[in-house]
């Protein structure tokens, strides 16, 4: 029952899983602009790189091939490594102005 | 589902997430809620999902269920003014996430999903959001910042974001849309394709044939000329065993539970498709070990008042001032 | 008659040929001569070892006696050239310019022409040149600490000059000496740098004679162009060959004369070029003496005589060139009779001299002329100098009204003798002095050379004479005669120190001060046997032009004769009013003055007189009023139209664009995440449109077409 029915799969195309993944990645964007939270901010890429995850297994899915889910692998890394730089930053960031708003950092200047 | 269904449905959605967004009072996010929920229903009642239980295995079911929670939850994330449930409710996105993978029997990704995400990653930010932010005693608004509570331009950003939905969105469900859509492979040759990768694992194969003929000791699989040992026939495959007793080769039809299971489908890939992208994502995860490691660590920055009373102390200790502060503050020992 | 006869002993050999066009001599190629070129190089040595003194800071009287010692051996090698001189020669020193194939040449070499014309003006001009640097040496002894170098290094670099111009065996060589003694003027006139009015006479001496090198330069062109060569030689045998006349060659060669002239005019203050010399009187005195009375200002008066051949081709340029001479003679003596400083005074005696000189030349009689040039150069040398001393004594005073009885005065005798001597020269005080017979020369040729209205002129050129003797002698009286009375002027010597004690010592001149004076005087006591030397210079070179010769019978019949009679009686006239009104009844000058300025008919005479006939005010309404207008108007163009309209305007447009995208730069990390996914937006927009806009745009063309 692996490699059962195709199209539609499981009773579902492929594109409910797009919707669901671009809507995913539409909120996560929409967080991303609206949120002022530096780590809310990196929280909401996160969602937006999951998103992508989702859309990246249902088109392997669809095409019957793994190398969705090895790209998904590949993700996860950037987001993990993203995770660590970005969160490192921060901490970097809040150490200087004891904020989290990223708009204390709109000046390009040295303090 | 036709364009018109998923534009006014964008717009309800997008009504619903501003609605949401903006601090408001309660009633306002109710209004806000229903209307989204109200869009989502709508549009899974137009995408035509089934809901039986009965139905492969009940896949539309929780389908519905994964999608439902994942959405609700990133909004949610996306709404609330405590970034500590922010992240919490993005576990629920990465879990129903892995839900969603499941039902795209992609296993090891929705464990390594909620392992690596809700795991690691997360934890990571918790901890930083506790080193940086100290939660309020009550479930109060005002305790928060301002800039968790306010957010910025709701209005352009919902407008942006569901324009982009809409276009999107259109593009999947639009026969034009999925008409460049290369066809997928037919259940055949996806099975031929499964086979053919049990050659590159020769210990699952030789245990299969081993099960499959109910024998432990020596057994020899014949490769054709082309040094393959599994032949597909029509979907099935079978192997040719030259055992100890008999010197004529012999037949042995594979099970279907013989091909390579998800997890060794992926690793397979991995190793053999992709090595240098496995590499590189190795030296892309050290690198930034390092960076975060150096951007982290504890660098001693001093206001202009901590630096000469620095210099001050320092002047006691050596009797001399240092030059970048003023003399008066050094030598003197009291300041002026 | 005797008395005449005693005239034309003393007149010397003039008469000796006659003939209507005496021939060209053409110069040789000398061989051997080259040591003659350290005339010129010696004062080039000069201006850089003075140059070398400036750099190292030398305080001392070093740069004079290197100027001295230099000057003064060139002026020795003059003596030794014009000694060995035989015969016109071509001196070859260095290639310079050699431009040119088969079909045309410009050939323009460091090389000197050696006439007697030229070693007449190299003589007095490096003699002079000598004597004024010693005088400067003491004259300028209170600038040792300051711009002494400077000063010898510009009366170098001014010799220098000189003597390319005059030397030159070509227009181009002639020219950079042209240019270079302009530049010296400039140098030296502007030598107190700190004066803004000396500054501003600088600037006006070297605009004015960049008119006048207009013409030059145009000329030199057309000479070029006209004849193929800017070379002397190959121009007078060109000339001689007789196959250029005015008819045949066209308005180029008559166009050639007038723009010497404009050159010639500018640079020897002619009207109407003559504003920049009394203002040149800004430098210091030995400057004004040496560049602006003695030599430089008669470059003009050489120009024409060198190129006298070119002049001969077309008769009315001369004609114009002794009206212009005669006018400017009477113009500025008018000036000079109605002036108070004694150093503009001698100044418009200048510029009424050398008038004298260009009347001479374009009345044929340009042995008159140079014979002019020659006794000019010692007395006006010898006025300036004397100037100079009051100058110097009296702390910068130079208004006759202020010094009275120098002569009475201790160590002032041979200031006041020698300036005596000058005045006489000039005023043409009969048979002593030297101005009276080379300015006799002149004025009887008026009378006997047929031309537009010459007898006019002659009558002009007899006027002048008067009015020179008499301002001559106002100088004199009013200075050196009289009671003793003075007045210091506001110059404070550093050596002058008694002036701040409320008593005033005069400076009385030194050593140098007088030898120079008395050797120059009795060079001027010298040149009246000259005459005849100075006639042969000129008959032996290209200005030879035997004048014409008196028709009459009798003694009224023959101009030569009466005029030192008419022009001893003038200049005695004029020295006896000068003497009544200046010296005998000085009030009655006021009195004659004030009763002018009374009489409303009589009014506009003294005062116009006083005030230069209002040449300066007529100039600046004439061209400075519309220049100044249009560079406004220019400036209104550039500030609103170029400035603002366009540069501005053009500047305007990016300025407003950015003033329309700057709130995208807000600094703010959503504000950049919203235009890039709005940005991402539009153009997924339109990648999803684009097949029906493809659709619609063909249906829409196929339906045009």
């Amino acid at each position: 029952m692996i490699l059962a029915s195709i199209e539609p799969i499981n009773g579902l195309t492929l594109s409910h899983y797009m919707l669901t993944s671009a809507l995913l990645l539409v909120i996560g964007l929409i967080g991303f602009l609206t949120r002022r939270n530096m780590i809310v901010m990196f929280l909401c890429t996160e969602l937006m790189l999951l998103a992508a995850a989702i859309a990246m297994i249902a088109f392997g899915r669809y095409h019957l091939d793994v190398s969705g889910q090895v790209f998904v692998i590949f993700i996860l890394t950037i987001a993990a490594a993203e995770a660590a730089l970005a969160l490192a930053l921060v901490v970097l960031l809040y150490r200087h102005k004891a904020t989290l708003s990223a708009e204390a950092w709109s000046e390009l200047r040295e303090p | 589902m036709g364009p018109t269904v998923l534009y006014t449905a964008s717009v309800f959605g997008a009504v619903a997430v501003y609605l949401l967004l903006r601090p408001g009072p309660v009633p306002i996010k109710v209004v806000g809620t229903l209307l989204g929920l109200g869009a989502g229903a709508w549009i899974l009642k137009e995408s035509a999902v089934v809901l039986s239980a009965d139905e492969a295995g009940g896949a539309g079911t929780f389908f519905v269920l994964f999608s439902l929670i994942a959405i609700a939850s990133a909004v949610r994330m996306i709404t609330h003014h405590r970034p500590l449930y922010s992240a919490l409710y993005f576990v629920m996105v990465v879990l129903s996430s892995a839900g969603l993978f499941l039902l795209l029997e992609a296993e090891f990704m929705a464990f390594a999903l909620v392992i690596v995400y809700a795991g690691a990653i997360l934890v990571t930010y918790l901890f930083v959001l506790m080193l940086a932010q100290q939660t309020p005693e009550t479930d109060d608004q005002s305790g928060q910042p301002e800039y968790d509570r306010v957010p910025r331009e709701p209005a352009a950003a919902v407008v942006v974001g569901f324009v982009l939905f809409a276009l999107l969105g259109d593009m999947f469900f639009s026969p034009e849309g999925i008409a460049d859509l290369p066809a997928p492979p037919s259940e055949q040759q996806a099975r031929v394709a499964a086979w053919q990768q049990l050659d590159a694992l020769p210990d699952r194969l030789a245990s299969a044939v081993r099960r499959e003929i109910g024998r432990s000791t020596d057994i020899e699989i014949v490769a054709d000329r082309f040094g393959s040992a599994v032949r597909i026939e029509e979907g099935d495959a079978y192997v040719l065993v030259r055992t100890a007793e008999s010197t004529e080769p012999q037949t042995v039809w594979l099970p279907d539970d013989a091909m390579p299971q998800n997890i060794e489908q992926v690793g397979l890939a991995l190793i053999a498709k992709f090595p240098v992208s496995l590499e590189l994502a190795g030296v892309i995860l050290l690198m930034a070990m390092f960076g975060a490691v150096v951007l982290a660590q504890r660098q001693i920055e001093l206001s202009e008042q901590e630096k000469r009373a620095a210099a001050a102390g320092d002047g006691h200790r050596r009797g001399g001032g240092i030059s970048d502060a003023p003399p008066a503050a050094g030598t003197g020992g009291g300041g002026r | 008659m005797a008395s005449a006869d005693i005239f034309s002993v003393l007149a010397g050999n003039l008469t000796l040929a006659l003939q209507d066009s005496a021939p060209i001599p053409i110069a040789e190629t000398a061989v051997g001569m080259g040591w003659a070129g350290w005339i010129l190089w010696l004062p080039a040595i000069s201006t850089v070892m003075c140059g070398l003194c400036a750099a190292l800071r030398v305080k001392n009287k070093l740069p004079a006696w290197i100027t001295v010692g230099l000057l003064g051996t060139s002026f020795l090698m003059t003596l030794a050239l014009w000694l060995r001189y035989d015969h016109p020669v071509v001196i070859h020193l260095l290639d310079w310019i050699v431009l040119g194939g088969d079909r045309w040449t410009f050939i323009a070499n460091f090389s000197l022409y050696v006439d007697s014309l030229t070693l007449l003006w190299m003589l007095f001009v490096t003699g002079l040149g000598t004597l004024i640097a010693l005088y400067a040496s003491e004259y300028m002894e209170a600038d040792v600490r300051g711009g002494y170098a400077r000063f010898f290094a510009g009366i170098s670099v001014f010799l220098f000059a000189m003597t390319a111009l005059v030397m030159a065996d070509n227009l181009l060589m002639l020219y950079l000496g042209w240019e270079g003694v302009g530049f010296a003027s400039y140098w030296l006139i502007g030598y107190y740098y700190r004066k803004p009015s000396a500054v501003a006479a600088a600037k006006k001496a070297f605009i004015v004679n960049r008119i006048g090198d207009l013409g030059l330069a145009l000329a030199i062109y057309l000479i070029w162009h006209t004849f193929g060569t800017v070379e002397y030689r190959a121009l007078f045998e060109a000339l001689d060959s007789g196959s250029y006349t005015a008819e045949a060659g066209g308005w180029s060669i008559k166009a050639i004369p007038y723009l010497l002239m404009l050159g010639a005019f500018g640079k020897s203050a002619q009207i109407p070029l003559y504003v920049w010399l009394p203002d040149a009187m800004e430098g210091p005195t030995p400057v004004s003496a040496l560049i602006h009375a003695a030599t430089m200002v008669t470059a003009g008066v050489f120009l024409v005589a060198r190129m006298y051949p070119v002049f001969l081709l077309e008769p009315a340029s001369l004609t114009v060139v002794a009206w212009i001479g005669g006018l400017t003679a009477l113009l500025a003596a008018t000036i000079a009779m109605a002036q108070h400083d004694i150093k503009r005074i001698f100044a418009y005696s200048t510029i009424s001299q050398l008038g004298y000189m260009f009347m001479g030349l374009g009345m044929l009689s340009s042995v008159g002329a140079a014979y002019h040039v020659f006794t000019h150069a010692f007395f006006k040398a010898v006025l300036f100098l004397t100037a100079g001393v009051v100058m110097h004594g009296f702390a910068g005073q130079v208004d006759l009204r202020k010094v009275s009885g120098l002569r009475h005065l201790p160590g002032f005798r041979i200031t006041s003798f020698t300036m005596l001597y000058a005045c006489a020269c000039l005023a043409g005080v009969p048979l002593i002095t030297n101005g009276f017979w080379s300015k006799d020369a002149i004025m009887a040729q008026a009378f006997i050379s047929t031309g537009p209205g010459f007898r006019a002129l002659g009558v002009i050129a007899i006027i002048t004479a008067f009015l020179t003797a008499y301002y001559a002698f106002r100088v004199w009286f009013r200075v050196c005669a009289g009671p003793v009375h003075f007045e210091p002027g506001e110059e404070q010597h550093d050596d002058n120190h008694a002036a701040q004690h409320g008593e005033f010592r005069p400076h009385a001149p030194r050593l140098a001060v007088n030898l120079v004076l008395i050797v120059i005087t009795i060079g001027a006591v010298g040149s009246i046997f000259l005459k005849g030397w100075a006639g042969e210079r000129i008959e032996d070179s290209t200005a030879a032009y035997l004048s014409p010769h008196a028709q009459g019978v009798g003694f009224w019949g023959d101009p030569h004769a009466w005029m030192p009679w008419v022009a001893s009686a003038v200049g005695l006239l004029g020295i006896a009013v000068a003497g009544y009104f200046h010296l005998v009844n000085r009030k009655a000058a006021d009195g004659l003055k004030n009763a002018m300025l009374a009489n409303p008919a009589t009014r506009w005479l003294p005062t116009a007189m006083e005030n230069k006939w209002y040449v300066d005010e007529l100039y600046h309404l004439m061209f400075r009023g519309p220049l100044w207008l249009g560079g406004h108007i220019l400036n209104l163009f550039d500030r609103y139209i170029i400035d603002m309209a366009i540069v501005d305007g053009v500047a305007r447009i990016p300025r407003l664009l950015g003033r329309g995208f700057q709130p995208l730069s807000n600094g703010i990390l959503q504000s950049y995440a919203v235009s890039m996914a709005g940005g991402v937006a539009l153009l997924a927009i339109l990648v999803f449109l684009m097949p029906q806009l493809v659709d619609w745009l063909s249906h829409w063309m196929g339906g045009a077409g």
